[in-house]
């Protein structure tokens, strides 16, 4: 074979019948169906943990500022995980794909080490508010309770909560860490060649 | 919601083929590519009434179709190897079809960025518009481009002399 290989003939011999124009527009729509989906699944359960909100609310009549502090605590945890997760989330690690192949690697870079940070973040805040909620909420409901009684409840609730952030919250985390490590370096590395 | 003189299924009859084949280049796989050129005219879809014709509308189509290429470095883990192929299994087929089979292979096996590099210039696309697509200087791209035939011709003289 000589150098003259036309690799042009070779590669202009791959063709498909393009997919009826409708079936680009039904994909495009099934995905739109999905984000709104996710949308309406973010609100029916801000909704439900509002109405929840308020009907613990109702039943228990909370005297105590403290337990009215440590409800909305743990409410606000919820209210910010959902939020963060459903509709905040996607839109601060979305990508520009009209730049070009170095600026946009550059960017999938930035937005995976982004998502890995608020990922720690949103976490982070969810089990403080939740932690401190639980702690406001209980002084009302355990004054009156014996010191024994308070004990166990409080050491229950911090070894429930110390056992899934050591344990299984780590678990998750360094799971996670390690999948994004491994597209974080497959980006950089790949990003890399164009600078070679 | 149309770009005035930019029809989005003129350019899907135009530009299907062109970015399918950057694709299977990227991908070699049939499937696989058609799944990325499907994603790629669903961008071009929503993104098309915001194209203020900056650029051309062809460097603009490649930029979304080798953007959307790179991102399955993050959707899949089936990555081809970044290693050339040593062999192709044997499969009854005319020698055209096999050499045009091993070029993509063969393509497909180079490291992420060589891989659109080639299928632009294979796809007829100047080097001045392959270095405003992938972000390198022309010469660069130049450069590249000698480079990667070079390992091209002599992977195909290789299997040539196994054969």
């Amino acid at each position: 074979m000589s150098n003259s290989i036309d690799f042009k003939a070779l590669w202009n011999r791959e063709e498909t019948s393009a997919p009826d124009v409708g079936e680009i527009f039904a994909r495009a729509n099934k995905l739109n169906r999905n984000s709104r989906r996710k949308i309406m699944v973010c609100n029916i359960l801000l909704i439900l943990t509002i109405v929840f909100y308020g009907l613990m609310w109702w039943h228990f009549h909370p005297q105590m500022i403290t337990t009215k502090i440590g409800w909305t605590l743990m409410i606000g945890a919820m209210v910010m995980y959902v939020i963060s997760n459903y509709q905040l989330y996607p839109l601060l690690v979305k990508a520009d794909m009209e730049t070009d192949s170095h600026a946009f690697l550059s960017q999938m870079i930035r937005i995976k080490y982004k998502q890995e940070s608020i990922d720690n973040l949103i976490i982070k805040i969810y089990f403080l508010l939740l932690a401190v909620g639980l702690g406001f909420y209980y002084i009302e409901y355990l004054k009156k309770g014996k010191l024994i009684l308070q004990i166990t409840v409080y050491g229950i609730t911090l070894a429930l909560l110390a056992l899934n952030w050591f344990y299984l919250q780590e678990r998750k985390t360094k799971k996670q860490h390690k999948a994004m490590n491994e597209i974080i370096s497959k980006l950089e590395a790949v990003n890399a060649q164009l600078n070679e | 919601m149309e770009n005035p003189g930019i029809n989005f299924e003129e350019i899907y009859r135009v530009y299907w083929n062109k970015v399918f084949r950057i694709c299977l280049g990227y991908a070699n796989d049939t499937d696989w590519a058609k799944d990325i050129a499907q994603d790629v005219f669903i961008t071009i879809w929503k993104q098309l009434p915001g194209f203020r014709n900056e650029a051309a509308i062809g460097t603009w189509i490649f930029r979304i179709a080798t953007n959307n290429c790179l991102r399955q470095i993050e959707r899949h883990a089936r990555m081809p190897k970044t290693e050339l192929p040593e062999q192709i299994p044997a499969e009854p087929a005319t020698d055209i079809e096999w050499q045009s089979k091993f070029l993509y292979k063969c393509i497909a096996g180079l490291p992420e960025t060589d891989r659109i590099i080639i299928s632009l210039e294979l796809e007829d696309v100047k080097q001045a518009e392959i270095a405003r697509i992938t972000g390198l200087s022309e010469s660069n791209v130049r450069v590249r481009i000698y480079r990667i035939k070079e390992k091209l011709t002599l992977k195909f003289k290789q299997y040539e002399q196994q054969h």
